[in-house]
Order: structure tokens, then C-alpha cells, then sequence
């Protein structure tokens, strides 16, 4: 067998002695454990207050417009984190280049807020 | 990742050309501009907003004009953007274009009070996209470009956002062209991973060896070109134009059955030009099958068509499918093929939004787009009769407008190609011009020689901005008939530039 | 260097999303669907880039992530502009235009 392999091998067998260990736990614990189901010690529990309602609810559709923002900014950051790993090497140019990037992108936000779009209300 | 990035050392600053990219940073900073206007002003700059899409439409023909006279080609980024006489005439084709839909637009986006800032703004980042895409000499350029074209387009398609037809409109539009883009990057993936590069020049050196293609070179080139005949609406990728163009605001459709197919082609142009041009036994039957079948569905679905934007969106198809035709036969014939696309192009552009100029005026009096409605147009708008008429004969191909002479250059090339082949494809655009002619001359006849219905004729009010765009195109439509050079003087320089082959 | 699996695996991603694409009647998941072939694509991209050394395919797979989040972005713009005017998001339902 290869070292390769091998190597694979000691993963494969920490990982059977972790599912063993947690089924033997869970398992005694089954065993020894007296079973009384009520209807209280089933509900779920949230912070001691009274479940109410069904859990899919649907969310409110502000939430959507907050979400598409934070999405579009979050993920133009992958053009940001390239530029920052090197950012002695591009110099001044990288740094022009970078803040004509983030002014399209802050035209944006700026239109967005002019719009009322951030406002809860 | 960002190791791998990392391991790039020395960093050059890349040498950037002002001149070469002036008209894509004219028309980045009047974009930007409709924008502050917006954040500063609010409600009160909209009625600006019109006046300064045009300017920087025109604007940007400068430096257009004068990289034209200075005639020198220009590439930069390692051949990612090159600048030659082929970009020059497909970029100034964009603005002028995008300069008639903003005619088109001004009274009917003012009169529907709808969103005239965001629509502007949006309207030239879309020829950005365009412009840029007439320059893209790399896969990431043209991918960039396309969605810079496609995004903003989605979205004017949905502009109507009460009324369910534009909504679905722009639903079908966007899912159809999501999906193609999708389509088309992972052919241009697999393009990379067997080129090793995302030039298209370099590309074209590992898929152009000798032998048969590898698997993924064939993938990669049919997904590419699927991708992009979804853009250009070639059958059997043409379903959702009817319905984009029908549900959505009639300037927009004039948008996209115009400027936006030509950005499709544009693309399939560098592609096949410069991308895959020595892999053409993978491309030809695929363009040839695509050329013949969109042809000849498009002009017999058209002749059942009631509703004149529907009719005019299957002869669109018909056309995608004439401007095909020379691609087929591209290897045979080379910078031939290039010219005589390019030339229907610039035709198409011209006669295509002077039919829809003509649409929106008479809808401002009857509300419909239903042939029917055009019936007696000669009895109270005589001059609107003339024009659409002039357009409906130019698409049919019928000497001496422009329309004709994009065909005879298209024929010129199928046949000049000397192959069985070539001499079919001539024969389908034969037929399928003949059978064109029929239901174009059916709204000819309509408009002269019937009544209107319900009686009503009283005179159409054409506003200004509809006259000057209509002007526009019937000048250019009838000159690039009677005057063929004005065209074909593009095709000398065009061959000087040398692109691919 | 494995490439095959990567391979593999984005090709397997590919399918699966053409097939949500084209059998899936809820807007929603016809979204869900074009995102797992973009993702296929990043994987084909960045493994082919890794496989040659060369950066042009993490560069390449870092403009499809963000364009794909804008493209998305505009997609439930339009997806819930049909819901708000139809209170449904099957794509079967809109079918005003046709001929």
C-alpha cells in the first residue's frame, strides 16, 4: 500500500472510533435512562417562552433588498482581496485604479440611500 | 489561490493607451454622470437626463473619429483590446444606434413617467458593454463585455413594472440568456483549459492543429457558439425574442432586436475569427445547420404572424439567419465572409429601427401593434406610409435600398465559396428572400391600398425626436443602396485591418 | 495533479443544473439551478488554471463570481416582481405571450 494511502488509513480509522464512541455514549445513555414523554418536555424550546405559529414563516420582503446590497458589495470584495495580497507592488497606479473601482461601487450605495432604499420605514 | 496570484512577482505596470480607450471612459464617466445627477438632483434631473444620453453618444463619436483618421491599430493588455478599423465602424454602429433608440425613447419613457434616470444610466452601461465588446480580443473581454451588455438589458426589458407582459417579458429574456451566458462559459472553460490561455489569438493556436479535434476543443466551440446564437436569436435558440420583444416597452425591443444582435454577432465574429478560425470543421456545419434552419422557420412563422412586433421579431430570426450565411463558408472565403456580415449588419441596424421608429409613432395614435391598425395608413399619415415602406422593402432586399445590397454581398460570398455547401446555402436565402417579400408587401398593401379600420383618420402627431430618428435611418437605409461604396468603403479598410484569416 | 476528478465532478455539476434549468417550474430554483453550472465553470476554470500554472483561470473564475452575483441579483429583482404582481413564482403561469 502506498504512503499516500496509508495516510488516508489513520484518517479512516479516527473517524470509526469517533462514530463508535458517540454511539456507545448515546446508546448506554438509552439503556439506562427512564422514559416519560410529556408534551412539555417535547415542544421546542425557545428561551422559556410559549412556541407559537408554524416555523415556516415567511421572512418580511425588506429583508430582500438589505440582502441583495450586502451580496452585491460582499462579493466585489474578490476584486479587492487580489489587490490587497500585492498592494506594495501596484503602488500609487493600484491605489488610483482601486478608488476609481470603489467610487463606481460607492455611487452604488450613494443611490441606493438617495433613494430611501436603507430606510426601514 | 491567492498564493498562485501571489507568485507573480514583479509586477509591470501595464502600459494603457488613452487614445485606444477613450470611448469606452467617455461613456463610463457619462454614465456615471446620469448617476450623480441622480443622487444630487433627484426628481429634478430627469428631464436632463435624455438631453445628456444623447451628448455622450455623441460625444463619444470624437475620439471614434479621430482614432479613425489616425488609421493605425492600436492593442494593448497583450492583445486582450485591440482598436482597428473593424472595432472603429462596429463601435461607431453601436452609438449611432444607441443615438436612434434614445430619439425613440425620449417621448415614449417622458410620457410613461417611467424612471427616466435609471433608464439612461442603464441604456449607455449597455452600449459600454457593446462598445467594449467590439474591441475584446480575450475570453475574459468578451465574457465581461456580454454580461456589461446583457445585464442592464434584462432589466429595461422589465421596465413596464405593473404591466404582467413586460414582467414576463423580461423573465423569459433574462432566464433564456442567463442560461445561455452559463452555456457559454463552460465551453469557454473548457476553450481555456485546452488552450492554456485566455487570449483568442492564442487559442486559436492550440485548437488549430492539424488532425481531428480534441473532445473538449469540439465541446468548447459548439457550447460557445450555442451561447452566443441564443444572443443573436438563431433558431432553434429564438424562442424567447418574439415575446421579449412583444411584452416589452417598444424602444427597448428596438434595443435589443438591434444593437444587442449585433453585439451578439460582434462577438461570434472575434470568436470565430480570431478564436477557433482554423477549427472550421467544427464550426461550419454548426453555423450552416444554425444559418438555414433560422432562415427558413423564421420567414414561414412570420407569415402568420397578426401582430406587426411579433412579425418583425421572426424576421429578425430570418435575418440572424442571412447574416449567418457567410460564416459557413468563412474558411473558403475569409475576410470576404467578415465583410459581408458587417455590411448586413450596419444595413440591418439602420432599416430594423426605422421599422420600429415607425411602430411607435403609429401606436402614440391607435394603441396596438396589430397590422391590422396599420391598414389605410396612406389615407392620413402619407409620409409615415412612404417611410415604413422604404424599411419593409429594404428587409425584403428589393433594389436600390440597402437591404438589397447587404444580400448581394451575403450571396457573393456563399457562392464565391465554390463548394456544394456554399451553393446550397445560396439557394435557401433565394427561396427564403421570396418568400419574405410576401408578408412584407402584405403590410404595403395594407397601408396604400386599404381603409382604415373604424374610419378614424385623423393625422398622426409625430414628435420631433420620432422624425429625426426616422430621418436618420431612411437616409442611411436608401444611401446604402443607391450608394454602395458607402458601405463597401468600410470593407477595404476592414480587410487592411487584417483581422484573423 | 488530478485534473480528471475535478473534471469530473464540474461536468456532473453541469448536468444537474441543466437539468434543474429545464425541468424545474419554480423561479426560484431555475436561479439555484444556473448557479450550480457558473459553479461548474469556477471549477473548471480554477482547476484547468492550477493544472497549467498559469493565473488567467483564478482570474477568470474571479470575474464569473461577481458577475454571476450581479446577474442573480437583477434575476430576484425580476422574479419577485412577478410574485408581487401574480402572488406565484411558477414559470409555467406566465404564458400572456405566445403565438
Amino acid at each position: 500500500m502506498s504512503d499516500f494511502l496509508r495516510s488516508y488509513l489513520t484518517v479512516g480509522i479516527f473517524g470509526l472510533i469517533g462514530v463508535a464512541l458517540v454511539g456507545v455514549f448515546l446508546g448506554l445513555g438509552k439503556i439506562l435512562r427512564p422514559n416519560k414523554p410529556t408534551l412539555a418536555k417535547t415542544e421546542a424550546y425557545e428561551s422559556g417562552v410559549e412556541p407559537t405559529g408554524d416555523m415556516w414563516s415567511q421572512a418580511n420582503i425588506r429583508y430582500y433588498v438589505f440582502a441583495l446590497l450586502f451580496v452585491m458589495f460582499d462579493v466585489e470584495a474578490v476584486f479587492i482581496f487580489p489587490w490587497a495580497t500585492r498592494l506594495e507592488a501596484y503602488g500609487t497606479f493600484g491605489l488610483i485604479e482601486m478608488a476609481i473601482f470603489i467610487f463606481i461601487l460607492l455611487l452604488g450605495l450613494l443611490y441606493a440611500w438617495r433613494k430611501g432604499v436603507l430606510k426601514w420605514a | 489561490m491567492l498564493a498562485l496570484l501571489a507568485q507573480e512577482v514583479d509586477f509591470v505596470r501595464p502600459a494603457i493607451d488613452w487614445h485606444a480607450v477613450a470611448p469606452e471612459l467617455t461613456l463610463l464617466a457619462f454614465g456615471a454622470l446620469v448617476t450623480v445627477m441622480d443622487i444630487v438632483w433627484l426628481e429634478r434631473g430627469r428631464r436632463l437626463t435624455s438631453s445628456v444620453a444623447s451628448i455622450a453618444l455623441l460625444v463619444t463619436m470624437i475620439p471614434i473619429v479621430t482614432l479613425a483618421l489616425d488609421g493605425e491599430d492600436r492593442v494593448m493588455f497583450g492583445g486582450a483590446f485591440v482598436v482597428d478599423n473593424y472595432a472603429l465602424v462596429m463601435k461607431a454602429m453601436f452609438l449611432v444606434a444607441g443615438y436612434v433608440v434614445v430619439l425613440l425613447s425620449t417621448n415614449y419613457v417622458a410620457e410613461g413617467d417611467y424612471w427616466e434616470s435609471e433608464y439612461y444610466g442603464l441604456l449607455l452601461s449597455s452600449i459600454l458593454g457593446m462598445v467594449l465588446m467590439a474591441s475584446a480580443r480575450d475570453l475574459i473581454t468578451v465574457f465581461v463585455a456580454l454580461e456589461l451588455l446583457s445585464i442592464p438589458a434584462y432589466m429595461l426589458a422589465t421596465w413596464r413594472k405593473r404591466d404582467l407582459k413586460s414582467n414576463e417579458a423580461g423573465l423569459k429574456y433574462y432566464l433564456m440568456g442567463v442560461f445561455a451566458s452559463a452555456i457559454m462559459l463552460y465551453g469557454m472553460s473548457l476553450l481555456y483549459g485546452g488552450a492554456g490561455s485566455t487570449l483568442l489569438a492564442d487559442i486559436n493556436e492550440a485548437v488549430s492543429v492539424d488532425g481531428s479535434p480534441s473532445a473538449i476543443v469540439v465541446v468548447g466551440v459548439i457550447f460557445v457558439i450555442i451561447g452566443f446564437a441564443f444572443k443573436v436569436s438563431a433558431f432553434p435558440f429564438h424562442t424567447w425574442a418574439p415575446d421579449t420583444y412583444e411584452g416589452a416597452p417598444t424602444p427597448v425591443t428596438a434595443f435589443l432586436s438591434v444593437a444587442s444582435k449585433a453585439a451578439g454577432f460582434v462577438a461570434l465574429l472575434n470568436l470565430l475569427f480570431v478564436g477557433f478560425f482554423g477549427r472550421d470543421d467544427v464550426y461550419e456545419p454548426l453555423i450552416w445547420i444554425l444559418a438555414a434552419a433560422s432562415m427558413t422557420v423564421g420567414n414561414l412563422v412570420a407569415l402568420r404572424q397578426t401582430n406587426l412586433v411579433r412579425m418583425l421579431a421572426y424576421s429578425g430570426v430570418a435575418q440572424a439567419g442571412y447574416m449567418l450565411a457567410p460564416l459557413a463558408v468563412a474558411s473558403d472565403v475569409g475576410d470576404a465572409a467578415l465583410t459581408a456580415t458587417v455590411t448586413y449588419l450596419l444595413v440591418y441596424a439602420a432599416m430594423n429601427l426605422g421599422a420600429f421608429a415607425i411602430v411607435l409613432a403609429v401606436a402614440r395614435k391607435t394603441r396596438s401593434a396589430e397590422i391590422d391598425s396599420f391598414k389605410g395608413l396612406f389615407g392620413y399619415a402619407p409620409g409615415l406610409t412612404i417611410a415604413m415602406s422604404v424599411f419593409l422593402f429594404s428587409l425584403a432586399g428589393i433594389p436600390p435600398l440597402g437591404g438589397w445590397w447587404a444580400k448581394f454581398r451575403v450571396m457573393e460570398a456563399v457562392i464565391e465559396a465554390e463548394s456544394a455547401s456554399g451553393v446550397v446555402l445560396g439557394v435557401f436565402v433565394a427561396v427564403n428572400s421570396v418568400i419574405a417579400l410576401y408578408y412584407y408587401a402584405r403590410i404595403g398593401l395594407g397601408m396604400w391600398a386599404e381603409d382604415a379600420p373604424n374610419g378614424d383618420t385623423t393625422p398622426i402627431r409625430v414628435p420631433a425626436s420620432l422624425v429625426s430618428a426616422l430621418a436618420i435611418t431612411a437616409a442611411l437605409t436608401i444611401a446604402f443602396g443607391v450608394y454602395p461604396p458607402l458601405v463597401s468603403e468600410f470593407d477595404v479598410t476592414l480587410l487592411a485591418g487584417g483581422l484573423g484569416g | 495533479m488530478l485534473l480528471n476528478q475535478f473534471l469530473l465532478l464540474s461536468a456532473v455539476l453541469f448536468c444537474l443544473g441543466v437539468y434543474g434549468v429545464l425541468a424545474r417550474k419554480n423561479g426560484m430554483l431555475v436561479l439555484m439551478s444556473v448557479e450550480l453550472i457558473l459553479n461548474a465553470v469556477n471549477i473548471n476554470l480554477v482547476a484547468f488554471g492550477a493544472f497549467r500554472a498559469d493565473v488567467g483561470g483564478s482570474v477568470f473564475a474571479l470575474f464569473t463570481i461577481a458577475v454571476a452575483a450581479a446577474e442573480v441579483g437583477i434575476g430576484l429583482a425580476i422574479v419577485l416582481l412577478m410574485y408581487r404582481n401574480r402572488r406565484s413564482i411558477d414559470l409555467t403561469q406566465a404564458d400572456l405571450l405566445k403565438g
